[in-house]
């Protein structure tokens, strides 16, 4: 459950966002989260949903997800691997099967919409 | 008109900030690594689930080392104050973070323990600090509380399938260890397969094996303690 706290953090980050801009309403906030980061996409959804509710700010604001592809580099060669979700099994250059995650831990404030 | 960026505040803008939303955390935490070097201390946050043994490693550390090296304690936990007590019978100073229901350590809170463990210290120093998590293998993998070095600890009962599905607490730590090996007659438990998954999330991963009740691979986590503390001046 550390997606609360993360939303709670997000909050008031958007609330002084918004203090500095003058504006009284948020539409979208663009959020990025990796695949290795540790942060469950649904559980940090939720949480805004909750806590969005409580605030006249962003009663109204959408929250979008982006969940880039996985990114291995492999150990031997450096080769980097995209991929949806499966590691993939081994390098497409080297053969070699030691892939190592590569980023893919963050969790980022990307864009802010408001009026 | 707006003073931040001079729009005319009518129509939707869109503000690009593409900044972490750990970066308060992080920068905080950076200035708990500067106090504890001030402390004079080499900082170890230890991760795992409920009951893989951090405590009890930490008392039998403290045992073998208590006389040879400084070591201070920060305790977090859910509740209690069970885990400082049984630190603080070990005649090392020890304070104890409860997070309320939060599952987890954060530099904020890690802030506030290490202000007041220096006051208990009263102006002694310190070589280590062992930093012990709230027992969880997933939120606190997160939260960067300003350690020098981090620890993942799995015990035999928990079975080795635990780096592939807790990949997060791996790929951000130094060192994994392996904890209850007196228990590996009773599971069906490979080190082998174990270390292979662990390093292949993370290939500069230090693996140990040990166990606090036997003392076996006892020597090599302590000499790693020994090596931490090793002053270049
Ligand atoms: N057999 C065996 N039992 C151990 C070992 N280390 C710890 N234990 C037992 O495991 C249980 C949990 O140990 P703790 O040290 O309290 O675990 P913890 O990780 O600090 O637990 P939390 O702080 O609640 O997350 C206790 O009953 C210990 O006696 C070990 O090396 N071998
Ligand atoms: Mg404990
Ligand atoms: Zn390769």
């Amino acid at each position: 459950m550390h997606e609360l706290s993360l939303v709670q953090g997000l909050l008031s980050q958007l609330e002084s966002l918004a203090r500095q801009h003058k504006t009284s309403s948020i539409r979208i906030v663009r959020v990025e989260i990796g695949q290795f980061s540790g942060i469950v996409v649904d559980s940090f959804q939720f949480a805004f949903e909750v806590l969005a509710k409580e605030s006249f700010l962003m009663k109204n604001a959408e929250l979008e997800i982006r969940v880039p592809p996985m990114q291995y580099k492999c150990f031997q060669c450096q080769n980097v691997l995209v991929v949806d979700n499966e590691p993939p099994a081994m390098c497409s250059k080297c053969q070699s099967t030691l892939l190592v995650p590569d980023g893919g831990d963050g969790v980022i404030l990307l864009q802010v919409e408001m009026d | 008109m707006c003073d931040a960026c001079g729009c005319d505040g009518t129509s939707s803008k869109v503000l690009e900030i593409n900044q972490s939303l750990l970066a308060a955390n992080n920068a905080m935490a950076e200035k708990n690594r500067i106090h504890i070097e001030s402390l004079g201390a080499v900082a170890i946050n230890m991760i795992s689930s409920p009951g893989s043994g951090k405590t009890t490693l930490l008392e039998k550390t403290i045992d073998v080392l208590g006389e040879e090296l400084r070591i201070g304690v920060i305790e977090g936990d859910i509740e209690t104050e069970r885990d400082a007590e049984r630190i603080r019978a070990k005649g090392v100073p020890v304070v104890q973070l409860t997070t309320g229901g939060a599952c987890h350590l954060d530099a904020a809170l890690t802030h506030r323990g290490i202000h007041e463990l220096e006051s208990q210290l009263s102006g002694k120093k310190l070589d280590l600090l062992f930093i012990e998590n709230v027992g969880n293998l997933v939120c606190p993998a997160t939260f960067y509380l300003g350690e020098h070095r981090r620890l993942v600890i799995i015990s035999v009962p928990e079975g080795p399938d635990k780096p592939a599905k807790y990949p997060r607490a791996f790929i951000g730590s130094h060192v994994f260890i392996i904890s209850k090996t007196d228990l590996m007659p009773y599971f069906d438990f490979s080190i082998d397969y174990i270390t292979d998954d662990a390093l292949r999330l993370n290939p500069e991963l230090r693996v140990m094996a040990l166990s606090s009740t036997s003392g076996e691979g006892f020597e090599s986590w302590i000499s790693w303690l020994r090596s931490l503390c090793i002053r270049t001046v």
